[in-house]
């Protein structure tokens, strides 16, 4: 028990709630939600498409201020900080990969890794976005341009971006979502596998029931509230 | 650093960034042309100013100046000498040439220097002395025009004088830079053996005296009661202020002309940025999930818009540098003196103008950049739309500004930002009937008509903007065209085939019967002869004029200056009474300047006439045809008054160019009588209307680039749902060439329609000068409906297929992939 205690807490939600406008009215998306996530654990969060599963990590990351509770990674409250101050947090903490690889298209494979170290001021980062880039396999298509790679590729060059600042915390939304079966494999096995080396907490939105089940614990999105699937078969529930 | 330095880099080499610079470039090279170009006519007129009088004052006037008034000067210890300016033929070799001849005294010019050269056309040296008496310097034009060198002779009326040098710049000619008339300079001690100044002929005397300013107004105020209407006393700060009036109305001009290219880059630059902040938006978020901070990314931003202001502007100060060099050298046979250098802090108008642009149409639109939310990268409908309207506003409110900056005014630029929105409106509207009307004659998707014409009417705004950008840019070009190559021969048109094309004035009464004699002899169709006195009205229903229109109220022509007047008992040819009468002893006067001048039948008018006031009524109203080419009179006095005034008489004649040479030679045993040839007029004119019109040639072209700009920009402003749209009729199985012609028939209409609706305008253009400048007869140009249509066809669909050759080069599947 001693040694658990000892982790500490990556992410930690307080009675999230997030209403939206619309056209028809407020619309609330995610209904008084209690997280907590544990460095170095790996969730995913599941659900029917407009579940909210998005808008939940999109706020987890501080991509977005929630209406109401509390949001804090690593001890440091997001509610309270503007864009900014968020911004600057992310570049500490945070790392992403996207469905839709969200490679800048003016910059080459290496400058794309690099991009993250960069901006944080690392200068070691050239050296650093070399070493991901060789084990996400592409070290022979540094100066290749994203409309040059294959989606499979594109998607690697983002989980090397993605580490390259070397985060706390890794997002993933639908990392193989506009991947094939094989492709996505590659991709999944590569994500873990970092994962497991950097030991970066990880949480992920996904479809793909097989990935989830994966990570240590799944969490399912239904109409705004979350429910832990993995609960069920645990003794000690975190949720 | 790095990474903001790479991306600007690899930024530079986008279509956007590129047209963000090359309209860049053309706003501030176009503005840094115009100002250049107008700070050198500046800087000549400046240079010039120091001996802009050629003395310290001078006293102006149209009689000839009373000796007392140089014995008074000299009593002063002033310095004194005298001029006295005319039109008169010289001749030469058979030829005769209409020149405008000073006479000086040994003393002139008492400030300033004379530019001599011994070479034809040289720069001039300077000098201090006049012509000595027996000799004349006459200018490299008239020099050529006459055929004749130094050393060879020349005969102003009745006396011959020898060409010592050529006159480059004579100090004190008033209007230096640019003339009709080629000028000569004479020594006043041969005036009188010419015998050119016969009473009535039109000659300005000067009085130039220089010395201590106590002397010079000790001379001024016992001057000035004894100064009459036609009499003024001139300091260079007045000279200085008329000149500097009319080239800073030359420059708004000019400026505001630029401003269409100025605007057109604007929007250029709004269509680019907003296409790459398109581009960018998603970017950005990106960069914001990976912890760039808005701060920093503005820095990044600012820094790219910082870095490409830099470059645009060297570009553009280099292109306005070139265009201005283009500018004077097409104007330099116009211009008599070679225009200095430019100064380098002129520039600043051209940069101001980039500044503005760049801050006003791009900040605006990266500012939305900026403001992108993170988590659009995950919900794309967390973007942040800012309405473009407001965008377009802030841009041309900056536009607004730059123009008030240009014209020092408020006026102009809100006259003109209403005109604009007005033939917005205008061609707005015609496009809208146009497109709905080509839609409704087609349905279905099956030939590149009916794709072409459809998509015109689905992109209604952007293509209506093109339409009116393309229509201002073709009406201007075939106005142009047509003032050079067919207004003037369009008012000889109308003219009679046998109207009168010379005029022959300064004729003493005695020689009209030996000059009708010639006529008649030669078979030359002649008019009557009219008496001509020079008089000025001074006073209006016992008012004077002077009081009626102090200094700030601008006068009716009328009143203006001295005019020249006749006397009849009859009414002439091409007149005709409109009210009243004319045999009842009164003045006749031209109804539309009566009009303007506010009189009536019934009102008095007090003409001075020769030091005589003659005070008398207006008793007619006379309509004028102006085109009849016969000599006209604004006003006609009773033969009674003036029966046997001293007089010039003027007269018309018809020549054929057969008749021309005998005629000439006939007429040279008359050497004090001038001949002016109407022919020769026009084509000076036209010459320098052809000259002029290539100077704004430049600014059209630089207002044409600009267009095209917007063109291009506002294509790839659509070019991703262009290439969807392609994409996809090409995967439902349409050909390449299917859809190229659909892009060639959508480009090509908007061309014809842009062609069409400019031809009406330059068509309604020129008949406002038609009817208005040249009170002629209106009529159709069919060369405007032919060169329109066809200009805008090939202009708009070169451009647009080659601005979206992207639609048809990537394959289809790459394009559904989502590039």
């Amino acid at each position: 028990m001693e040694s658990q205690t000892a982790i500490e807490v990556a992410i930690d939600v307080k009675n999230l709630t997030h209403t939206v406008s619309s056209k028809t009215g407020d619309l609330t998306i995610l209904k008084g939600i209690d997280l907590e996530i544990k460095e170095g654990e790996s969730v995913a969060i599941v659900g029917a498409s407009g579940s909210g599963k998005s808008t939940l990590l999109g706020l987890l990351a501080g991509l977005d201020i929630n209406t109401q509770g509390d949001i804090a990674l690593y001890g440091h409250s997001l509610t309270t900080l503007n864009e900014e101050k968020r911004a600057l947090l992310r570049g500490q903490y945070v790392g992403f990969i996207f469905q839709s690889f969200h490679l800048l298209p003016s910059l080459d494979a290496l400058e794309n890794v690099m991009l993250p170290a960069e901006l944080k001021g690392d200068k070691m980062a050239r050296q650093k976005a070399l070493q991901l880039l060789e084990k996400v396999g592409l070290s022979n298509r540094l100066t290749h341009y994203p409309r040059q790679l294959s989606g499979g590729e594109q998607q690697r060059v983002a989980i090397a971006r993605a580490f390259a600042s070397e985060p706390k915390i890794l997002f993933a939304d639908e990392p193989t979502g506009n991947l094939d079966e094989e492709n996505g494999q590659i991709i999944i096995k590569l994500l873990f596998e970092l994962n497991q080396s950097e030991g970066t907490t990880l949480v992920m939105v996904t479809h793909d029931n097989h990935l989830a089940t994966q990570c240590d614990r799944q969490l399912v999105m239904s109409s705004g509230r979350l429910h832990d699937s993995s609960q069920d078969n645990r003794k000690d529930p975190v949720l | 650093m790095n990474f903001a330095w790479r991306f600007m880099r690899k930024e530079m080499r986008s279509t956007d960034v590129v047209t963000l610079l090359v309209a860049l470039v053309i706003s501030i090279g176009t503005v840094t042309a115009i100002s250049l170009f107008i700070d050198r006519l500046r800087l000549s007129f400046e240079q010039e100013s120091a001996s802009l009088l050629a003395a310290d004052r001078v006293v102006r006037s149209d009689q000839v100046i009373p000796p007392s008034w140089r014995q008074k000067a000299e009593s002063l210890k002033l310095s004194v000498a005298e001029r006295a300016s005319f039109s008169t033929m010289v001749f030469a070799n058979d030829k005769l040439q209409l020149s405008q001849v000073s006479a000086v005294t040994n003393s002139y010019p008492l400030k300033g220097r004379f530019l001599i050269d011994s070479k034809l056309f040289g720069q001039g040296i300077k000098s201090s002395k006049s012509p000595k008496p027996g000799f004349i310097w006459i200018s490299s034009r008239l020099a050529s025009l006459l055929g004749v060198t130094i050393g060879q002779t020349v005969e102003v009326g009745d006396k011959t004088l020898t060409v010592s040098k050529y006159l480059v710049l004579d100090p004190g000619a008033s209007s230096s830079a640019f003339s009709i008339s080629p000028r000569a300079i004479m020594n006043k001690a041969d005036l009188a053996a010419t015998n050119v100044i016969i009473p009535g002929s039109r000659v300005r005397y000067s009085l130039l005296v220089a010395g201590e300013t106590s002397s010079l107004n000790a001379l001024q105020t016992w001057l000035a009661p004894k100064l009459t209407d036609g009499q003024r006393w001139i300091t260079p700060k007045q000279r200085g202020e008329r000149i500097g009036e009319t080239i800073n109305r030359a420059e708004s001009f000019l400026l505001l002309a630029g401003t269409l290219a100025v605007v057109l880059s604007g929007v250029a630059m709004a269509l680019a940025s907003s296409r790459y902040v398109k581009r960018h938006l998603m970017q950005v978020a990106v960069l914001k999930t990976l912890g760039a901070t808005p701060k920093a990314l503005s820095r990044l931003f600012l820094l790219q818009l910082l870095f490409l202001f830099v470059i645009g502007a060297l570009l553009g100060l280099a292109f306005g540098w070139i265009v201005q060099n283009m500018i004077a050298a097409l104007l330099s046979s116009l211009v008599t003196t070679a225009l200095p250098e430019p100064e380098f802090w002129k520039m600043w108008l051209g940069v101001a103008t980039g500044l503005i642009s760049l801050v006003t149409f791009c900040l605006p639109l990266m500012r939305r950049l900026i403001r992108i939310s993170p988590l659009s990268v995950l919900q794309p409908s967390a973007r942040v739309e800012q309405r473009s309207v407001i965008l377009y506003l802030i841009g041309f409110a900056g536009m607004y500004g730059l123009m008030c900056l240009y014209t020092q005014g408020v006026m102009l630029p809100t006259v003109m930002m209403v005109a604009m929105a007005g033939i917005g409106l205008v061609v707005s509207l015609l496009g809208w009937v146009m497109f709905r009307f080509g839609r409704s004659m087609t349905s279905g998707a099956t030939s590149g008509w009916q794709i072409g014409l459809a998509a015109l009417y689905r992109r209604l705004v952007p293509n209506l903007f093109q339409l009116l950008v393309f229509t201002l840019i073709i009406m201007l070009g075939l106005v142009l065209v047509c003032i050079k190559t067919s207004l003037i021969a369009d008012w000889q048109k109308q003219l009679p085939a046998d109207a009168p094309n010379h005029y022959l004035f300064n004729v003493q009464a005695n020689q009209i019967a030996p000059i009708s004699q010639v006529a008649r002899t030669s078979k030359i169709t002649s008019s009557s002869w009219y008496p001509m006195v020079r008089g000025r009205i001074t006073e209006v229903n016992g008012e004077q004029v002077s009081k009626l229109y102090p200094d700030d109220k601008p006068e009716p022509e009328l009143f203006e200056r001295a005019m020249n007047l006749t006397w009849a008992d009859q009414v002439g040819e091409g007149n005709k009474v409109v009210a009243g009468d004319f045999s009842a002893n009164g003045l006749s006067v031209e109804e539309k300047v009566a009009k303007e001048a506010g009189l009536k039948l019934g009102d008095k008018l007090t003409i001075n006439i020769g030091g005589v006031f003659h005070t008398l009524p207006i008793t007619s109203l006379r309509f004028v045809d102006w085109s009849s080419m016969r000599p006209n009179f604004y006003v006609i006095v009773p033969k009674s008054v003036l029966n046997d005034s001293p007089a010039n008489y003027v007269s018309s004649y018809f020549v054929k160019p057969s008749q021309a040479q005998a005629f000439y030679q006939a007429m040279s045993q008359f050497p004090t009588v001038s001949i002016l040839n109407v022919g020769d007029i026009l084509r000076q004119i036209q010459s320098i209307i052809a000259q002029l019109s290539q100077a704004v040639q430049l600014v059209l072209v630089c207002i044409l680039a600009a267009g095209g700009l917007v063109l291009l920009a506002s294509v790839r402003s659509t070019l991703e749902e262009r290439m969807e749209e392609g994409a996809l009729l090409r995967v439902l199985g349409a050909r390449g060439a299917l859809v190229r012609q659909a892009l060639i028939i959508e480009f090509a209409c908007l061309g014809l329609f842009a062609g069409c609706i400019a031809a009406m305008g330059a068509e309604a253009s020129l008949y406002g000068v038609q009817v208005y400048v040249f009170n002629a007869e209106p009529g159709w140009h069919p060369m405007l409906w032919l060169l329109g249509p066809s200009a805008g066809v090939l202009l708009i669909t070169t451009v647009g297929v080659f601005a979206s050759r992207t639609v048809l080069k990537v394959p289809p599947m790459h394009l559904l992939r989502g590039i």
